[in-house]
């Protein structure tokens, strides 16, 4: 039992992983950063607890039973309540990163999940839909010939109906060659249309992707595959001759697009500008090539880092700088920024039906941060949070209203 | 001599230290056998410039910055512990050498040069043993125990009965530092000298966990000593 799990851990045990391993102290620090111990209270979820019971069955495997040095390490015997152990340590995290900002040594729990992940999923155990959809990803770009014009028309039609609704001349190119701007953005036209209305309102020269930023291998630790995933978008960029790629409001496809791809493609990505839907968009404010209404919007609203934009990725100011040029009335959510909870929908659970229950009690903690601060509108810059916060909203009857950074200032824009 | 207190102080010692410095070395080796993680494992914020990274380092390994932020029990249990331990470390110092050059700065005498170090260690041996009892009492409460082992106990059982008997030897005898530094340069030396005598029954046990706790050093937890920099540049990186 295990074998294969613990040979793929084996072969994952990058330098530092073996450092956390080692010096990991188990203070406890990490005990009040995750969200899913604060509601469950099971050991399981402790952020230490997790690397022990990794470490455990590594070093169980190596020796003997009964012996001093077994009961010195507390070598686990691999059985039943082991495996049920260590599948909710690997699968019932977000991987937020929240315990690393708490860890004194910045230990990072998040990469060992991500390497546990991928190894669980060799012997057969865990969520199956995620890494489906993340195979989906990768093969798309073989038959994107068969479903471009599908695309093609859907987008059309899209045009037409925001140009009858917003602005006449809007336009949403694709396959634009020569253009400044490729867009990656996500299934469905709610994640097109406020980034189209901006993009008309600030003279932007840009190209709608074929593809889309999320990368589900990437939530299973299946780095090889999250390459060749996003290996499409590359290519489509250089066949388009674009300077930027820009990921609409997709956190750990912007994680990867900010902070993974000068790794995974080297000199192909090394003239590509890269940036976030929501920091391009500051920028026009900032460079004033849009005009915003101040004060568009009365409601009290509140801002919800998303760990992979926030902690992750360094863009905590922009978002703030773009809703306070709009709202009458922003409330900041307490703790913030790099201590701001989780959702509890991140790392790819929102995929998998069978984490629905999970994935509900471990938004608690943002539910109750959310409530204390009166916010009716919750804006965040996240498909993955959108979609959890919608799901707490009707869950535990919240009352409030969940947008995107850019769909908001899309209906403040003075054209 | 007993046969045990014969080795203990002058067979093992030498042990311990090469298997502290092998220990660590092999390590250091292990770790850099492992591959890199090629993508930014980065936290934010960080800072922008290499030099900043590392400054930014530093001040958090020294202040322990980020445990402040999320738990000042920890993070007092935690900061006064590490502090206690530098004192005595710089403080130990004595033991091998002096600070000739300092006590000439300060134009201080023998007499003054002992009644600081008395001061000093007195305060430094509590700023050590009192947190540990903390950490200690810890590790059964609410969920600690959950992520404590074995190993943890262990060295905090080693800790303890350093702190224990060398602030016995501190508070409770006269120890002439002459009389210990003759033995441990004797020993750097292999022209083995008397035990120090002022020292009486706890020196052996102060220097027997002292050993044992630098054999564990590499094998342990203890590494975080140098692991703790390495891990953290990684999420500067």
């Amino acid at each position: 039992m295990l074998t294969r799990f613990l040979e793929a851990i084996r072969e994952g045990m990058s330098r530092p992983l073996q450092y956390y391993q080692d010096i990991c102290v188990r203070c406890g620090a990490c005990i009040d950063a995750c969200h899913f111990y604060a509601v469950s209270r099971d050991p399981v979820h402790i952020p230490a607890y997790r690397m022990m019971l990794v470490k455990k069955l590594m070093q169980s495997g190596s020796s003997g039973n009964g012996t001093l040095l077994d009961w010195y390490r507390e070598s686990r015997e691999i059985g039943g309540r082991v495996v049920s152990e260590l599948q909710r340590a690997m699968w019932e995290c977000t991987g937020c990163r929240r315990c690393a900002v708490f860890c004194p040594f910045d230990l990072d729990t998040g990469l060992l999940v991500s390497v546990g992940r991928f190894s669980l999923l060799q012997e057969g155990l865990g969520p199956e839909m995620i890494a489906e959809i993340g195979n989906a990803e990768v093969s798309k770009g073989e038959i994107i010939e068969s479903i471009k014009e599908f695309y093609l028309d859907q987008v059309k039609a899209l045009e037409e109906r925001l140009q009858n609704e917003f602005a006449p001349g809007l336009q949403i190119p694709v396959e634009k060659e020569g253009a400044r701007v490729l867009y990656v953005p996500l299934v469905g036209e709610h994640n097109i249309i406020p980034a189209a209305k901006a993009f008309h309102a600030a003279g932007e020269d840009w190209t709608l992707s074929l593809f889309t930023a999320t990368n589900h291998s990437f939530f299973v630790g299946d780095i090889a595959k999250a390459k060749r995933a996003a290996h499409w978008i590359v290519e489509e960029a250089h066949r388009l001759g674009v300077k930027a790629i820009v990921y609409s409001e997709c956190g750990h496809g912007i994680r990867t697009l900010l902070h993974y791809f000068d790794e995974w493609f080297g000199e192909e990505v090394a003239g590509l500008e890269r940036a976030s839907v929501v920091q391009l968009v500051a920028s026009y404010l900032a460079e004033r090539k849009i005009r915003l209404r101040p004060g568009s919007f009365d409601t009290p609203l509140t801002y919800h880092d998303p760990c992979n934009l926030g902690r992750n990725g360094g863009i905590y100011e922009e978002p703030r700088m773009l809703i306070r040029a709009v709202a009458r009335e922003f409330r900041e959510l307490n703790p913030n920024r790099a201590l701001n909870w989780c959702c509890g929908g991140g790392g790819g659970l929102i995929a998998a039906p069978e984490m629905q229950e999970v994935r509900m009690q471990a938004g608690q903690p943002k539910v109750e941060q959310i409530r204390r601060t009166g916010a009716q509108w919750v804006v965040t810059a996240c498909e993955n949070c959108k979609t959890q916060l919608t799901d707490l909203n009707a869950h535990y009857e919240m009352g409030i209203e969940v947008k995107g950074v850019v769909d908001l200032i899309a209906n403040a824009l003075i054209l | 001599m007993e046969p045990v207190a014969f080795l203990l102080y002058y067979i093992t010692p030498y042990i311990a230290l090469a298997v502290l410095l092998g220990g660590t070395a092999y390590r250091l080796y292990q770790w850099r056998q492992k591959k890199p993680v090629s993508v930014h494992l980065s936290l934010f914020p960080r800072p922008q410039t290499r030099w900043g990274r590392l400054l930014d380092t530093l001040v958090d390994m020294f202040t322990l910055r980020g445990l402040w932020q999320v738990n000042k029990p920890l993070w007092a249990g935690g900061f006064i512990m590490h502090l206690g331990l530098l004192i005595l470390l710089l403080g130990h110092v004595r033991v091998f050498t002096d600070y000739y050059f300092l006590w000439e700065l300060l134009r201080w005498g023998e007499e003054q040069q002992t009644q600081f170090s008395h001061v000093a260690g007195t305060i430094a041996g509590l700023l050590f043993m009192v947190p540990l009892f903390y950490l200690l009492v810890r590790r059964w409460s609410s969920a600690v125990k959950w992520i404590s082992t074995p190993e943890d106990f262990l060295l905090l059982f080693l800790l303890l009965g350093t702190a224990v008997t060398g602030n016995h030897m501190r508070f409770l005898l006269e120890v002439e530092s002459h009389e210990v530094r003759r033995f441990l340069q004797g020993l750097v030396f292999f022209r083995w000298q008397p035990v120090p005598a002022s020292a009486g029954g706890s020196f052996i046990y102060h220097f027997a966990f002292v050993q044992l706790l630098m054999i564990c050093f590499p094998f342990s937890k203890l590494s975080h000593t140098i692991g703790a920099v390495l891990s953290k540049m990684v999420a500067r990186s």
